[in-house]
């Protein structure tokens, strides 16, 4: 901003215009003022310009002195006040010197400046000169088409921020000479100090101007949320552990993974024959059984891996069927599944999938696959004998499986079907066949 | 070799009975005696670790953990060696057994030497070390942290023991809740509730039968009884019986769920470590409140308090958490006076957890009974609280997840924002951002801070905006020369120097400025989007869920290996009584849960519209139109965004248009709102904003009845947010309309727009402005200086000084 001191200097600067050459003003205004503060003092002078009646007239030619020479060092072009200057000569309401001197100071003709504003007025001859036509001094001065510099909306659509407000008394002319102050005379009612006016204006033009207002409302706080503040409820105590594991006595862990062991070498007990009659408990070895009952976390630690579990199923089978239905929480049930579906077919495994089917629910996927299997077993065996043995098996295990509602025969009918009319000559496969057609 | 075993195994009874009669000192002898004998026991070192924190309290817990870190990693490293032992070995063993059929004695030999070694993971089982670190996790508010293993630990719950299991279980749960994470606490419920509700039928059962069964192993004798039916029957029943053996072998002491019978030594297992079926029962039952408050199924919560208040009764229990809990729920409920009262029935304050607590939610409740002087009071108190436990001594690991001083602090950030003291109130944000920084809401909150303070003029950097309450006109000169200079105050710059190097001052503290106010936002948004992806990521999953659980109970085969854990438990015996009694409230559960989600979603709406208002004000305010005009936009584009953003997206957007100089587009945003030519909507109304400010899922059968105080107080709360009315929004959009038409040229219609804007808000400033603007534009010089004379806002100042 303008401060006072720069204004009242300004001013009389412009006042200067009576009695010192324009070059020595020029040249004052350059050392006086920063190059920055020129421009912004230069623009205020511009708009003092506008209103005709504000500035003197020989405060006029200096100012306009001032905004010619402080860019005379570039084209005219560059300017930023040209056009004012170009638009001014051609004022037709404009002072007829005042326009002859923006002429000479286009005309580059630097004479009138060893004048002061004064003697130029007073030595001018309205009859020597010939003013220019508007296009012909647009075309010399502003030939370069200035972009338009980039502003917003707002600024371009700007007005001067500055409004006359003429304190006079009613019914009065503002123009009249009477309200202007003269020196050594009383002040009027409604006079005032042209000076002292412009030396406000020069602190308080603001180079932007008056815009329109846009309103950009301030968002809204968001309103408290749901269980935003925090509501306090005591912590559950939660206090360290012992670990009673510890030097803990794990003899019988692994007396029973000696049995399990054992088990996945040879059928643990009495001979395969008795277990074949579907015998009942008693011939099961106890021992395995009563300590993985006893301690149901036992299953997962006595060694026993999915890898090896085909070993177990075809030693001991009742074994297997209790470990699994232990294991059915695990997350490793599923390999277990898996490994069970994939080993060779046998009486032993089909025992076991039987027993688990009535004992705990197995996932649908895997019933069926592994009758799928068991039926493309039947079909891939070579050995006659073996393959009669295999399919009388099947069909039992289905049997059963249809009939203790294990398995919904409408998802497998016509799997079933094929297998049936493929080994109808045998007797069970007959019956399967009739128990399906019943169920139809 | 076995001798000394033995040896052992007795010393460390003795060290396990000394620990479980707290004569730390005997135990720490024993310990120290057994660690010379077994020096790399990890059990050993880990239990000297335990016993000491009990004895002379637990100061360091993040040295205690490093101490059980250790532990663990041995533990591992232990368990690899004896693996790849137990590899060579049977590897041999294999090889042997190939190679020749005369060496099967040394195949047995070598596998026996496999089974003892594979014997040693076993004690190398790491689950109390684990669960140990989880539970120091939990007490230093780490919860993610704590979460992580007990997640791990959750996985393989089966292989377990039992009494570990159901500390893992019941850590899980409070885990779970405080990282908001209700399908984890769901599923952890529900695989407790099954072990607890098994347990229950049996003893509600309780025939001669089965309770003779019960006691007894499965033996042929049993056998023998279901010998006439089919075999499979026998198996399944036996199976059953295991279970119930295993379950519930001492009838009352769910401690028996630990399998304590199967092990003889452990029959003086601690009292405080084992938790009665009953006491179990009932701590479920405030579990499953505690879920359907988060989820905010206050009908549910309702009836499930009321469970719990009786249970207590019934047991003769202390009922002051059922009583919390049944504050909160009228809290929830917006009964703020019956909130109150059960809350000063809730809890004897002589315990300094406890008072800090109960200060706290009292200042909740006074908060949103709009009373913020009363709610600051208790929330200081609390603060008091906290901090005088905090220097309690000796220190137990209880102290550090007591003390809740930073949830407070947020509490007290919240207050003080809604009392318009922003810096205060940024303070606290600041603060609590050590638990919170994961929460959009917060960095919004930090945001509205620095908009708050902006506004007010107490942001450091906005020191030179004026005073926005009034126009400044200067008068110059006098008599025939005076003139008026209206002064445009800082229209048009940013009025921001973007040197803020660093967002925090010296102290550490957040310098509330636009930019950081831009920087919050950010994070936020960010917060928010990662938030999002998470919903549509595992939304699906579990939104299928409820029609996965319908399918279940009607078709019991589909449970497959992917089920949830928990749900071999219940074969088809169980299942039956399970569907009358047990699956029904979990559904209550499953469906409240997928209630909360879409809450959660439609929660995140709304901050999400908030943010990018916030954001868009902000890069407007900065001087980023073309940032600000695709932050309008997105909020725009937003499916169910609310009318008032809609409005202030649209708003925002046309202004950032005027400054892109494109005013043609600027203008549409402008005129979707004019109808029948110059007549402009009100662009939201009352219920809107009514809609908006207590987004309240009221179901309908509450509203008739309790519901009424919340009604009356929600008019308290409105007071807590300002916002512009139906009607100074319409002002807003009518003067906006003018400054548009005035910078096309249309001054005419400017004029009316103006006129109309001034009618509805004869206060506002910038349509003052805008309208003498206009005046001057088409000369009305008069007009303007009449406007100016007469408004009640305009400073005149005297003279020419700056």
């Amino acid at each position: 901003m303008v401060s006072e001191q720069q204004s009242e200097s300004l001013m009389s600067l412009l006042n200067a215009g009576e009695h010192r050459p324009l070059d020595e003003i020029v040249a004052d205004f350059n050392s006086k003022f920063p190059g920055l503060l020129r421009f912004v003092l230069c623009s205020s002078l511009s708009l003092l310009l506008e209103n005709k009646k504000m500035l003197r007239p020989t405060q006029r030619l200096v100012a306009l002195a001032i905004l010619y020479q402080n860019y005379s060092s570039q084209k005219p072009s560059s300017n930023p006040f040209i056009s004012l200057l170009v638009n001014d000569a051609c004022d037709e309401e404009a002072e007829i010197c005042e326009r002859a001197f923006i002429i000479q100071l286009l005309g580059s003709n630097n004479s009138v400046l060893k004048l002061s504003a004064a003697d130029f007025i007073n030595s001018f001859d309205p009859s020597s000169l010939a003013l220019p036509q508007r296009e012909q001094l647009q075309k010399q001065y502003c030939n370069i088409a200035h972009p338009e510099p980039f502003n917003c909306l707002f600024k371009n659509a700007c007005v001067k921020n500055v409004v006359p407000d003429p304190d006079l008394p009613p019914g009065c002319d503002q123009n009249s000479q009477e309200f202007e102050l003269q020196p050594g005379v009383k002040p009027k009612i409604g006079s005032g100090d042209r000076d002292q006016m412009i030396t406000g204006l020069l602190q308080n033009l603001s180079l932007e101007g008056l815009g329109p207002r846009w309103i950009r409302p301030l968002p809204p706080r968001l309103p408290i949320q749901e269980g935003e503040l925090v509501w306090l409820n005591p912590a559950n105590k939660h206090e360290l552990l012992w670990d009673y594991g510890m030097c803990a006595d794990t003899s019988r862990g692994a007396a029973v993974r000696d049995l399990i062991t054992k088990a996945l070498k040879g059928p643990l007990g009495p001979t395969q024959q008795e277990l074949l009659k579907h015998a009942n408990l008693s011939l099961i070895p106890q021992q395995v059984l009563v300590e993985l009952t006893n301690d149901p976390k036992l299953v997962y630690h006595c060694g026993l891996t999915p890898r090896k579990l085909p070993e177990l199923v075809e030693n001991n089978p009742l074994i297997a069927v209790e470990v699994l239905i232990k294991l059915m929480n695990s997350p490793e049930i599923s390999e277990y599944f898996t490994v069970l579906v994939n080993m060779d077919m046998s009486l032993h495994s089909m025992e076991v999938v039987n027993r688990l089917t009535t004992a705990v629910e197995l996932p649908t996927e895997f019933v069926h696959l592994y009758i799928t299997n068991c039926i493309s077993s039947c079909e891939n065996i070579k050995d006659k004998y073996m393959q009669n043995r295999l399919v009388r098996l099947v069909c039992v295990f289905l049997q059963s499986l249809i009939r203790n509602n294990i398995i919904n025969v409408k998802d497998l009918f016509i799997e079933v079907q094929a297998f049936c009319i493929e080994f109808s000559r045998i007797r069970e496969a007959a019956g399967l066949f009739r128990l399906l057609k019943t169920l139809e | 070799m076995d001798s000394n075993d033995g040896v052992l195994s007795a010393a460390a009874k003795d060290a396990s009975a000394a620990f479980h009669w707290e004569k730390f000192s005997e135990c720490m002898r024993v310990l120290n005696q057994l660690l010379q004998n077994n020096g790399d026991d990890p059990k050993v070192l880990h239990n000297i670790a335990i016993a000491r924190s009990f004895q002379d309290g637990c100061s360091d817990p993040k040295n205690l953990l490093l101490l059980l870190n250790n532990v663990r990693r041995r533990s591992i490293e232990l368990a690899h060696v004896s693996e790849e032992h137990a590899d060579t070995v049977s590897n041999v063993a294999n090889k042997a057994a190939l190679g020749s059929k005369g060496t099967n004695s040394v195949a047995q030999h070598f596998s026996t030497a496999y089974n003892s070694h594979f014997g040693y993971g076993d004690k190398l089982d790491t689950s109390v070390t684990l669960i140990n670190i989880a539970i120091i996790w939990f007490h230093l508010h780490e919860y993610a942290k704590a979460y992580s293993i007990v997640d791990s630990l959750f996985q393989k719950i089966e292989q377990i023991d039992e009494g570990i299991a159901l500390r893992i279980c019941l850590l899980f749960l409070d885990v779970a809740l405080a990282s908001v994470d209700p399908w984890k606490f769901f599923d952890v419920l529900n695989y407790l509730e099954k072990a607890c509700c098994v347990s229950n039928t049996i003893s509600q059962i309780g025939s001669s039968n089965l309770e003779a069964k019960s006691s007894s192993l499965p033996s042929p004798s049993s056998a023998a009884d279901a010998s006439e039916s089919p075999l499979s029957r026998t198996l399944l029943e036996e199976n059953l019986e295991t279970l119930i053996s295993s379950i519930d072998m001492s009838g009352q002491n769910l401690a028996g769920l630990s399998g304590l019978q199967s092990s003889n030594n452990r029959t003086w297992a601690p009292s405080d470590h084992s938790v009665s079926t009953s006491d179990l029962r009932l701590k479920l039952q405030l579990y499953k409140v505690r879920l359907l408050l988060l989820t905010r199924n206050l009908k549910a919560a309702k009836r499930e308090v009321k469970m719990a208040m009786a249970m207590n009764v019934a047991h003769g229990k202390d009922s002051s958490m059922a009583l919390l809990l049944k504050s909160q729920l009228e809290y929830d409920r917006g009964n703020y006076p019956k909130a109150i009262k059960l809350l000063m029935t809730s809890s004897n304050q002589t315990e300094i957890g406890i008072s800090s607590i109960y200060n706290n939610n009292m200042g909740c409740i006074y908060y949103r009974l709009g009373k913020y002087h009363t709610s600051s009071i208790f929330f200081s108190k609390a603060l008091i609280n906290s901090s005088s436990l905090r220097k309690e001594n000796p220190k137990m690991l209880s102290t550090f997840s007591q003390d809740k001083s930073l949830e407070i602090i947020y509490n007290c950030g919240m207050q003080y924002l809604a009392c318009g003291k922003p810096i205060l109130a940024a303070r606290c944000f600041h603060k609590a951002s050590l638990i919170f920084c994961r929460r959009p809401l917060l960095w919004l909150r930090i945001a509205e801070c620095c908009l708050v303070a902006v506004e007010k003029g107490l942001a450091k950097s906005s020191s030179a905006q004026s005073n926005k309450s009034e126009v400044k006109v200067r008068v110059i000169g006098n008599g025939k020369w005076r003139q008026l200079a209206v002064e445009n105050g800082n229209f048009g710059k940013g009025g921001f120097v973007e040197k803020d190097n660093g967002f925090l001052g010296d102290d550490k503290e957040p310098n509330l400025s636009l930019p950081f106010a831009r920087q919050c936002l950010f994070n936020a948004l960010y917060l928010l989007n990662c938030l999002e992806s998470k919903y549509t990521n595992f939304a699906s999953p579990y939104s299928s869920t409820l029609d996965e659980n319908r399918r279940k109970n009607s078709d019991n085969k589909s449970s497959s290996v992917s089920a949830p854990k928990g749900s071999y438990l219940s074969n088809a015996n169980v299942d039956s009584k399970e569907q009358k009694g047990g699956s029904a409230p979990n559904a209550t559960l499953q469906s409240s849960i997928l209630n909360y989600e879409e809450i959660c979603r439609r929660e995140n709406m709304m901050i999400k519209q908030a943010l990018l208002a916030d954001l868009a004000y902000v890069e407007l305010h900065l001087g980023n139109p073309l940032k600000a005009l695709s932050t309008a936009r997105c909020l725009l584009e937003l499916p169910e965004c609310s009318r008032i953003y809609i409005f202030l997206g649209n708003v925002y957007a046309a202004e950032s248009l005027c400054l892109l100089n494109r005013p043609k587009e600027a203008a549409q945003h402008l005129l979707i709102y004019l109808s029948g030519g110059t007549h402009v909507e009100l662009p939201y109304t009352e219920v809107d904003c009514e809609q908006w400010r207590v987004e309240k899922i009221v179901d309908l059968e509450e509203s008739n009845g309790g519901f009424l105080n919340s009604k009356n107080s929600s008019l308290d709360e409105t007071q807590d947010v300002v916002f512009l009315k139906p009607e100074e929004a319409q002002g807003t959009l009518l003067a906006n309309l003018g400054v548009i038409s005035a910078v096309h040229g249309d001054a005419e219609q400017a004029h009316r727009f103006v006129m109309q804007a001034l009618s509805i808000m004869p206060d506002s400033l910038e349509a003052i402005l805008s309208s003498i603007f206009v005046d001057l534009t088409i000369g009305k010089i008069q007009e303007a200086l009449t406007k100016l004379k007469q408004c009640s806002h305009v400073g005149f100042l005297l003279g020419t000084s700056n």
